[in-house]
């Protein structure tokens, strides 16, 4: 008789239990503490933390004030990707400068790129068409370039993996050739599977 | 028998409660030479458990050179136990505003039993002149 009630209640509660855990398709908040957290990834909460740590650690310095012509001009140079997965540093670099721009603080140049190329090849097509009809030039030189590094650091014991994410950015005056601001942020993530949520 | 496998029973309980126990010793000088310009703040408290578990000792802030807010905050674990949580700031301007930064950043923290520890964040423009901070356990 027992057996007959507290079966069913158990198996309707599993049931329950199990559609409540269940996932169907549905939108989370960017970063939020909802989503996918991966050890030997850098997931988009990673990125959205280093890029806005750093961002909030570069404006306080007041690196950026320390110019003739404010807001400061800046280039974005070479971000070195040392970690075992593919990057794409506008993941990185992009919030760095929508958050600088917002900032009042900095603007970044579309029309000068590492090795020559532009982000925008048809602004720097017409910036040298203007710079060419009249005598003044209307390029102006960044007042600082902005230079870094991702590093991945995996270490395991038994069942448990550790991932740490280093990003390391330099601002560099490219008059002195002297980077006048630097910051790390570490990131590091530890468990023995992936797990959505913080 | 029965009293053996209580006894082990026992035993791996008490490692276990043990292991998730974790304490911090500091020290600090006591005269001070920054003086902290406190904010008297006003609190929402719709998760009791984390209110209780983790409390905010007092909120400070202060303008930067580049005349940005940055906002200060005294965390405090009340348990023995380490407690983690999640939070993210959100900035308004003078005319209480909330100011759309890119997306709102949620950080993980932890911290330790006992521990007594500080957030901080920084305002994204000059334009930002009053702060929400949410806390979510995790």
């Amino acid at each position: 008789m027992k057996n007959k009630i507290v079966l069913p209640v158990l198996a309707a509660a599993v049931s329950l239990i199990g559609a409540g855990c269940a996932t169907n398709a549905h939108y989370v908040q960017t970063g939020g503490n909802q989503n996918v957290v991966t050890i030997g990834q850098i997931n988009i909460q990673d990125y959205m933390q280093a890029a806005d740590t750093m961002t909030g650690e570069l404006l306080a310095s007041g690196a950026l004030n320390r110019v003739a012509n404010p807001p400061a001009v800046l280039a974005i140079s070479r971000i070195v990707n040392n970690t075992g997965q593919q990057i794409d540093m506008d993941l990185l670099t992009k919030k760095i400068r929508v958050a600088l721009l917002q900032s009042g603080k900095a603007v970044t140049t579309t029309t000068m790129g590492l090795g020559g190329t532009a982000e925008d090849p048809m602004a720097q097509g017409l910036q040298q068409e203007n710079d060419f009809k009249s005598d003044v030039k209307s390029t102006r030189t960044p007042d600082f370039t902005l230079s870094g590094k991702i590093i991945q650091l995996a270490v395991k014991a038994g069942n448990t993996s550790q991932s740490t994410f280093s990003f390391q950015l330099s601002l560099t005056d490219p008059k002195s050739g002297l980077a006048v601001w630097e910051g790390e942020k570490e990131i590091t993530k530890q468990g023995t599977r992936s797990s959505v949520g913080f | 028998m029965k009293t053996g496998i209580l006894l082990t029973l026992a035993g791996a309980v008490l490692l276990a409660a043990s292991g998730c126990k974790t304490s911090v010793n500091s020290v600090e000088n006591v005269q001070k030479s920054g003086q902290r310009q406190m904010v008297s703040d006003q609190r929402a408290v719709t998760d009791t458990g984390l209110a209780k578990k983790v409390s905010i000792v007092g909120v400070n802030s202060a303008m930067t050179p580049g005349g940005f807010l940055k906002v200060q905050i005294e965390l405090l674990n009340n348990t023995r136990s380490p407690q983690r949580f999640s939070y993210h700031f959100e900035w308004f301007d003078a005319n209480g505003m909330q100011i759309t930064t890119l997306a709102p950043v949620e950080v993980p923290d932890q911290i330790q039993g006992g521990e007594d520890k500080f957030i901080s964040s920084l305002a994204p423009t000059a334009d930002c002149r009053d702060f929400r901070v949410k806390f979510i356990a995790n």
